[in-house]
């Protein structure tokens, strides 16, 4: 990407957090799993992460959440997700620390606050979109919803294409972004954000009418070439989530 | 016999909230198993004909409708979007508005899955739609990632899949490089022959797709400029009046004097061919 310096900086952290996000198809035995089972894993990484108080229980969490993401190739990209969080984290250590005076709860809060980034972003990095899309209509969700979420999902890239089309264009004809204070910096974002609005529009109305010469919307119950089916490795994942879910949460609680 | 799949009948539309009509006294057919080429510059009314075709016009578009259009016999009217939807593939210049799932083979799959077939007849159909346009090694592909001349094939097999009559292309190759465009063109042509389909085509670029046309419609402001066959469109001298440019090979016939009434040479070996004649060399 063309975009390095000056007020375009915000742009390029964006992008560099959509990229870490973003999914990558492997073929790790995780990525492999049905994606409802990789929710699960998620969700319970998450409770975990939120549950853990102390530094015994950090160490723990992040054991957890280090075994499915080596076993999915990931550690690299988790790792580097992290780094990029690491601002924000300052910022709740110092707002933290400000409140509680107390440097070993602000840590532990913080330590948290990345436990919880890395659970969740385990999901986005092993899904693809299209898994992602066919969760939401297991759980019955409107379809119109469904199909809403894929599509915004879907033309993110061609968005982006079309953001770094139109800023060289506009550089190309004068316009200089990182010029001017900071009322003025906002004022040359005008000329970029009105044709991207246009273009979105165009390409709105463009999708609606390829929408309807597919025929959506024709029947109540659309059906789907694929539907999710458990295999045996799913099963056996859920158990060995469960299983370690409820060893660590009762070792939290100090039931055992 | 052949017969007409499509016909317009004294149609005028009004876009809602214009003044004047998009389109006024359309009339024109396009017989089964043919290719039409509908030619005018931009603003002409191309694309209003063309949703007059798919419905989208009145059924999305509202608007004063005047006139008639029959599809397959019936009145584009008086039938719902999806059942034409059935019977008329559509592709747009752009394909990338057109395409909308994360995996090729579930997007070709997508209007299938609208009007409720079931998943193994999907996955059959799918499978012959990827073949036919030869993009089947594509099919775990996400779509972002295709060349804009596959993202046109795989838009392309998306039509092709609910096995329409009928299948209307609005500038499909204006975006791609002029040798992915004479691919498009051929696949067109070939996918025509194979599939006994109608073809509705959209381009401004006569040369690029005369040679495959059976019909040319040419529209300058909204109405029917000239209609015909493509060698009495080309011999014509008021092209430009249209705002179309004339082949080059075509103006140099005309220059030579080797344009009789109503014909001409469209492609190089033909023109050689009148040229020896005429001179007797
Ligand atoms: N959605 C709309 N609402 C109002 N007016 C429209 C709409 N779409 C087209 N028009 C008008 O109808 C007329 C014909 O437009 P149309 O898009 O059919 O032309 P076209 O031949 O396809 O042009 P191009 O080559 O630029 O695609 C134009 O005057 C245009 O401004
Ligand atoms: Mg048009």
């Amino acid at each position: 990407m063309m975009l390095s310096h000056g007020s375009e900086g915000g742009y390029e952290l964006a992008h560099v957090l959509l990229e870490g996000l973003k999914f990558r198809y492997q073929r790790t035995i995780v990525h492999r799993l049905d994606p409802r089972v990789k929710l699960l894993l998620t969700l319970t990484l998450f409770v975990i992460a939120l549950m853990s108080s102390n530094i015994y229980d950090e160490a723990l969490t992040f054991t957890a959440i280090l075994i499915p993401a080596s076993l999915a190739k990931s550690i690299r990209r988790l790792l580097r997700l992290l780094v990029y969080s690491l601002a924000f984290s300052a910022f709740i250590f110092i707002i933290n620390y400000i409140f509680t005076h107390s440097l070993f709860s602000s840590s532990i809060v913080t330590v948290r606050f990345l436990g919880i980034v890395a659970s969740t972003s385990m999901f986005f990095m092993t899904t693809s979109p299209d898994e992602v899309e066919y969760v939401l209509r297991w759980f019955r969700l409107p379809r119109d919803f469904v199909f809403a979420f894929a599509t915004s999902i879907r033309f993110v890239p061609v968005l982006m294409m079309d953001l770094t089309q139109i800023i060289d264009a506009q550089k190309s004809r004068g316009l200089e972004l990182d010029k001017g204070g900071p009322i003025k910096r906002i004022r040359n974002l005008v000329p970029v954000l009105i044709p991207l609005v246009v273009n979105a529009l165009v390409r709105s109305s463009e999708l609606a009418e390829a929408m309807e010469a597919r025929g959506y919307g024709a029947t109540e119950k659309p059906t789907s070439m694929y539907s999710l089916k458990m295999t045996k490795v799913d099963y056996l994942a859920v158990a060995i989530i469960l299983t370690a879910a409820a060893l660590l949460l009762s070792l939290f609680l100090h039931v055992v | 016999m052949s017969r007409a799949t499509v016909e317009f009948r004294d149609f005028s539309f009004t876009y809602a909230g214009m003044k004047i009509p998009a389109v006024r006294g359309i009339n024109f057919s396009v017989e089964e198993g043919s290719i039409a080429l509908l030619a005018g510059a931009s603003g002409s009314g191309k694309s209003t004909i063309l949703r007059s075709i798919n419905g989208l016009i009145p059924h999305i578009y509202p608007g004063e409708y005047k006139g008639d259009v029959f599809v397959d016999g019936q009145s584009v009217i008086e039938t719902e979007t999806f059942e034409l939807a059935r019977k008329i593939g559509f592709l747009f210049q752009n394909p990338e508005n057109q395409i909308f799932m994360f995996t090729v083979e579930r997007d070709v799959a997508f209007g299938l899955e609208n009007l409720g077939y079931e998943p193994k007849e999907i996955k059959k159909k799918v499978e012959w739609a990827l073949k036919l346009l030869g993009i089947s090694d594509l099919a775990k592909r996400s779509p972002s990632e295709l060349s804009d001349g596959q993202k046109q094939r795989v838009a392309l097999a998306g039509s092709l899949v609910m096995d329409p009559k009928i299948i209307v292309l609005d500038e499909p190759t204006s975006l791609l490089d002029p040798k992915t465009a004479q691919e498009v063109v051929h696949l067109v042509e070939d996918l025509k022959r194979t599939l006994g389909l109608t073809v509705i085509l959209v381009e401004h670029r006569l040369e690029l797709v005369s040679a495959i046309a059976d019909k040319i419609i040419i529209l300058n402001k909204g109405e029917v400029f000239a209609e015909g066959k493509p060698d009495q469109i080309l011999a014509k001298d008021n092209l430009h009046e249209a705002g179309l440019s004339i082949p080059p090979i075509i103006e140099l016939q005309k220059r030579l004097g080797l344009v009789d009434s109503d014909a001409v040479a469209m492609d190089v070996d033909d023109f050689l061919q009148r040229f020896v004649q005429k001179w007797q060399l």
